[in-house]
């Protein structure tokens, strides 16, 4: 039985390997706040929406599927809370029950197993009331295929079967079991067998028997060991199919994860008034992007208000060079787009009043560090062996987000390095974003058609807006101005 | 007619074997060579053949050959199993019959004749496993061929295949018993099986669809034998009053085949470890690329050699670092010196000289890509001791009278392997006195290596050929460990040393000039 809420065919697997850069882009793009404003201190949660934002998906109609079942469990958000709370205190009740399956004694495993079974089977029930009661609001596909089974697989019938097994297997305290001739005559394949009708208390009362006497304890020990035997296989069976419950019930947390994680965040970014959007996805060989209100919701979440947003549209860009004054919100910018990217491509919501943009294979991002203190002259290096390693990862259709790089040795050489790589990866269709102060490495492209320059904008007044336009590189640094602000103030 | 896989014949089998330590054991590390086995193969008595050297070439080429023929790991691995296997058998079975032969019930029950009629159906899958191998197998060895045509007749002759035809029969009927027990209060019930369900297979069922994926196993590795044998007899009895006849019939076949096990085969499967545990012990060198070969047996020693030889023991801890080396001696060359700087491995090559002539006399194969060796009479050895203090002699009067006990002992048929002698005394007794035992060496005339810091004994006479520790021209302080033939030079490595560090007379020179 599987949930196929995130993929319409698979599970979603939180085991896969890290992705190469993962960590670097939660930390460039401030993706931590995102996290646990979607996570509300739910582990599960963080863990689930963290792979899913790192695993961009490349195939539209897999976006597409996650969209459909998010734009339900919006509209349904009670439903999809309630399923994942039921998940949720399945886990609590069977860690407070204080019963192992992992026991030295069989026998413990055996009536363990068996209330842990219990346990799952109440909150099954629950499971099917909710598919019962809910199943005609929703329309996606994801989520009328899972109330569907649920109500399928967990019949009365079912359910009445699996009570009448567990039941037979707690009483009686005659043991019936089979067995076969081992290689010196010893029993062997003991086998717990259910007695049948046929077994009536008369036919094995007059059956050749033997009854250990009275103070021995080896005989009394060899047939507890006989019943140990027996039970075995039953006792696997039984822990096992505890544990098959226990990852049924994961597995269904796992994939409701998402869609909770999303209504989370949603309710958070409507209560502070900022718009989101489903974006509008174009296939891998487009080179057009448009926004309206593009804002950065890590940002946003942090201040617990509105914040600055942004408006593009251009055609057939490849590389976007953004300079202008510090603190004017270039990086900020850059992570918008980030976010949105990483966002758009997992099947959510974005923050922008709309959204569209191409699909994009892989996304990386290489921001110049703050500060490295264990490193004094190797700057320069550990920059581009970082880069190195993610030229290791690129390939066509991909995107990167620059910021600051190449910045920790003097401007020349670092612009023609910068240039250079540049240069090499647009040439082989990887889109890019380059926020810098490299004026030599920005002018170098003033002549390529498929670069859009962009401008932290600047009043005549010499005041900020905090807006990102369209413009090409002043040669003037806006330095001086920060200086001005904070050394000539007083 | 086939008796020992060691001896030819059973006189020679029969013949008193040593079992004490050979005093050159130490000398020779032969004690660390031969550790691995005696404690790997602890079941079996092999301490006495690898303690008795022979002089006998017939018995030494019956034994080379089948060692040869052993060299196919196939072979080996079909003999270390059967050997095994027969062993255990052995044992078992020697406790099972005099419990069977006792009167008490406790003993002497079902439980009992069911281990016999398990023994007995392993010993002949044993031997028929082995028979059917071997008759694909061509021998050249004529031990191996005598005891296959051995194995061959056992296993046709008529009680044998009687004894098969009886287990299979009984095994067959055996195995349709299946059986129920009502276990409760004490008591057990036993009815035929009727088709109860399986209870596992139920639950299975029922809760398989939940299933995500990999789950542990919560089985118990529980023993499938019984706890306590009286309670499993009892039962076997009650099963026993449910099938009478197939019972019946396991009693008849418990006293007719009480003893069916051929000892013959066991001396074999006992004997054969000799060869196994040597390929074992070795198999590990010759992977890493060491040599090993069966030597020529010499009756004179006017041509001896070993081309490519190495010390067992050292190469056993340090198989990879191994450095080989040749030794030659043709008429009239009896007495190798070994000179040169220490640590240059001459006690190593002393060893090596030693160790392949004891290894020829037991018929394993030794080390070495070629060789042929001196049928001895007795090895002797004399190496330096740490000086003791317990005694009042000082260390040259205990090496001369070690010396001279030596000499009483050799003959002209004798190995002779002496290490660092007088190394106590002042130079010129040294030469005096290395200078007499090198004249009776060479009126001795018996093959021997003498390792000596005394250069002049290597020019002896025509019986001495000069052996040194080689040393490399481009660093000194690397070993190579190779020891060649070459005449004495004590100032070579002095000379070499000083100039990796630039302190030759000349380098000097040019370094104060500057």
């Amino acid at each position: 039985m599987k949930a196929n809420l995130m993929f319409r065919e698979k599970d979603f697997d939180l085991n896969a390997e890290p992705r190469f850069g993962q960590d670097a882009l939660i930390a460039d793009f401030e993706l931590n706040r995102v996290l646990l404003s979607m996570a509300r201190e739910d582990q599960m949660i963080e863990t689930v929406c963290t792979v899913a934002l790192c695993c961009p998906l490349r195939e539209t109609n897999e976006i597409q599927y996650r969209q459909e079942n998010l734009r339900d469990a919006l509209r349904n958000p009670e439903a999809v809370r309630r399923l994942y709370e039921i998940t949720v205190d399945t886990e609590k009740k069977i860690k407070s029950s204080m019963h192992w399956l992992s026991s030295i004694y069989l026998s413990s495993t055996f009536s363990s197993a068996i209330e842990l079974l219990k346990i799952y089977i109440s909150m099954l029930m629950e499971l099917r009331t909710i598919a019962d009661r809910k199943i005609s609001d929703f329309q996606s596909d994801g989520f009328r295929t899972l109330l569907t089974m649920l109500q399928r697989e967990l019949s009365d019938d079912y359910f009445a079967e699996i009570n009448s097994q567990l039941k037979e297997l707690k009483e009686g305290n005659n043991t019936l079991i089979s067995a076969t001739i081992g290689n010196y005559l010893q029993g062997t394949h003991y086998v717990l067998r259910r007695r049948e009708r046929k077994d009536t208390w008369w036919r094995w009362q007059f059956a050749p028997s033997f009854t250990i006497a009275p103070r021995d304890d080896a005989g009394a020990k060899d047939l507890a060991k006989r019943r140990d035997r027996a039970i075995n296989e039953v006792a696997n069976a039984l822990a096992q199919a505890a544990e098959h419950l226990s990852g049924f019930f994961d597995m269904l947390r796992r994939e409701l994860a998402f869609y909770v994680g999303c209504l989370n965040l949603s309710d958070t970014l409507q209560a502070l008034e900022m718009p989101i959007c489903f974006p509008d996805l174009q296939p891998l060989q487009s080179c057009d992007r448009s926004w309206q209100n593009l804002y950065d919701v890590s940002l946003a979440l942090m201040k617990n208000s509105a914040v600055v947003s942004n408006n593009l549209e251009t055609t057939n860009k490849s590389l976007y060079i953004v300079t202008g004054a510090n603190q004017g919100g270039k990086s900020t910018f850059l992570r918008s787009i980030g976010q949105a990217q990483l966002m758009a491509q997992c099947g959510m919501f974005v923050g922008a009043a709309c959204f569209a943009a191409p699909l994009r294979k892989e996304v990386f991002s290489h921001f110049k560090k703050e500060e490295d203190s264990s490193m004094k002259s190797g700057k320069l290096d550990e920059e581009l062996s970082r880069m190195s390693e993610i030229v290791d990862h690129l390939a066509s259709d991909t995107m990167i987000l620059f910021n600051e790089s190449f910045s920790s040795t003097n401007e020349r050489e670092g612009s023609e390095i910068f240039r250079q790589i540049t240069l090499a990866l647009i040439e082989n269709r990887i889109e890019i974003f380059s926020v810098t102060h490299l004026y030599a490495y920005a002018t170098a492209f003033l002549e390529n058609k498929q670069t859009q320059f962009l401008r932290a904008e600047r009043l005549d007044t010499g005041e900020r807006t905090f807006q990102i336009v369209p413009g090409e590189p002043l040669q003037t640094a806006f330095g001086s101005d920060l200086y001005k602000k904070i050394f000539e103030k007083i | 007619m086939f008796y020992s896989i060691l001896f030819p014949t059973r006189e020679q089998y029969d013949e008193p074997r040593q079992t004490d330590v050979p005093v050159c054991f130490k000398d020779l590390n032969l004690d660390q060579v031969f550790a691995p086995i005696f404690k790997a193969k602890k079941d079996f008595p092999l301490e006495p053949l690898f303690y008795t050297p022979l002089n006998n070439s017939e018995v030494i080429t019956y034994r080379q050959n089948i060692m040869h023929e052993l060299a196919d790991e196939n072979l080996r691995g079909l003999f270390s199993d059967f050997s095994a296997s027969i062993y255990r058998i052995r044992q078992f079975m020697n406790s099972l019959r005099s419990a069977m032969s006792s009167e008490d019930r406790w003993s002497n029950n079902y439980l009992a004749r069911g281990r016999m009629l398990d023994f007995a159906g392993r010993y002949c899958h044993t031997i028929t496993t082995l028979m059917e191998k071997l008759s694909k197998q061509t021998f050249h060895a004529e031990g191996l061929l005598r005891f296959k045509n051995y194995l061959a007749t056992y296993c046709a002759s008529d009680a044998y295949q009687s004894l098969t035809s009886r287990i299979i029969r009984l095994r067959d009927n055996l195995s349709t018993i299946q059986y129920c027990m009502m276990i409760g209060d004490g008591t057990v019930r036993v009815r035929k099986y009727e088709g109860q369900t399986d209870q596992s297979s139920r639950i299975i069922a029922s809760f398989e669809k939940f299933r995500q994926g990999d789950v542990k196993d919560y089985r118990k590795k529980l023993s499938e034998d019984p706890y306590a044998d009286h309670v499993e007899a009892a039962v076997i009895n009650l099963v026993a009053n449910i099938y009478p006849d197939i019972f019946d019939d396991l009693n008849r076949f418990c006293s007719k085949y009480f003893q069916f096990d051929d000892e013959t085969i066991f001396r074999f499967s006992q004997e054969i470890q000799f060869y196994l545990s040597w390929h074992d012990l070795i198999a590990p060198l010759r992977s890493a690329g060491l040599p090993f070969c069966y030597p020529k047996l010499c009756d004179t020693p006017d041509h001896l050699y070993n081309s490519d030889g190495f010390d067992l023991a050292l190469a056993l801890r340090e198989k990879d670092k191994i450095v080989v080396n040749d030794f030659e001696l043709t008429a009239p060359e009896r007495v190798i010196v070994v000179t040169g700087p220490n640590q240059g491995g001459k006690t190593t090559f002393a060893r090596f000289f030693g160790q392949v002539h004891y290894l020829t006399s037991l018929g394993v194969c030794v080390p070495g890509r070629k060789a042929a060796l001196y049928l001895y009479d007795n090895l002797l050895t004399h190496f330096g001791r740490e000086e003791d203090l317990s005694t009042l002699n000082g260390k040259l009067q205990d090496d001369l009278e070690r010396l001279h006990t030596l000499l009483n002992q050799a003959t002209s048929r004798s190995i002779l392997v002496i290490n660092e002698i007088f190394a106590s005394t002042t130079v010129s007794d040294a030469l005096l006195l290395g200078g007499k035992m090198m004249d009776k060496l060479a009126t001795l005339g018996a093959p021997t290596v003498f390792v000596t810091f005394l250069d002049e004994l290597a020019l002896h006479g025509p019986e001495t050929v000069s052996m040194m520790s080689e040393i490399r021209e481009n660093d000194p302080t690397e070993r190579s460990f190779k020891i060649i033939r070459k005449p004495p030079d004590g100032l070579a490595y002095a000379n070499h040393i000083a100039k990796k560090y630039r302190l030759t007379y000349k380098e000097l020179g040019r370094r104060i000039r500057e």
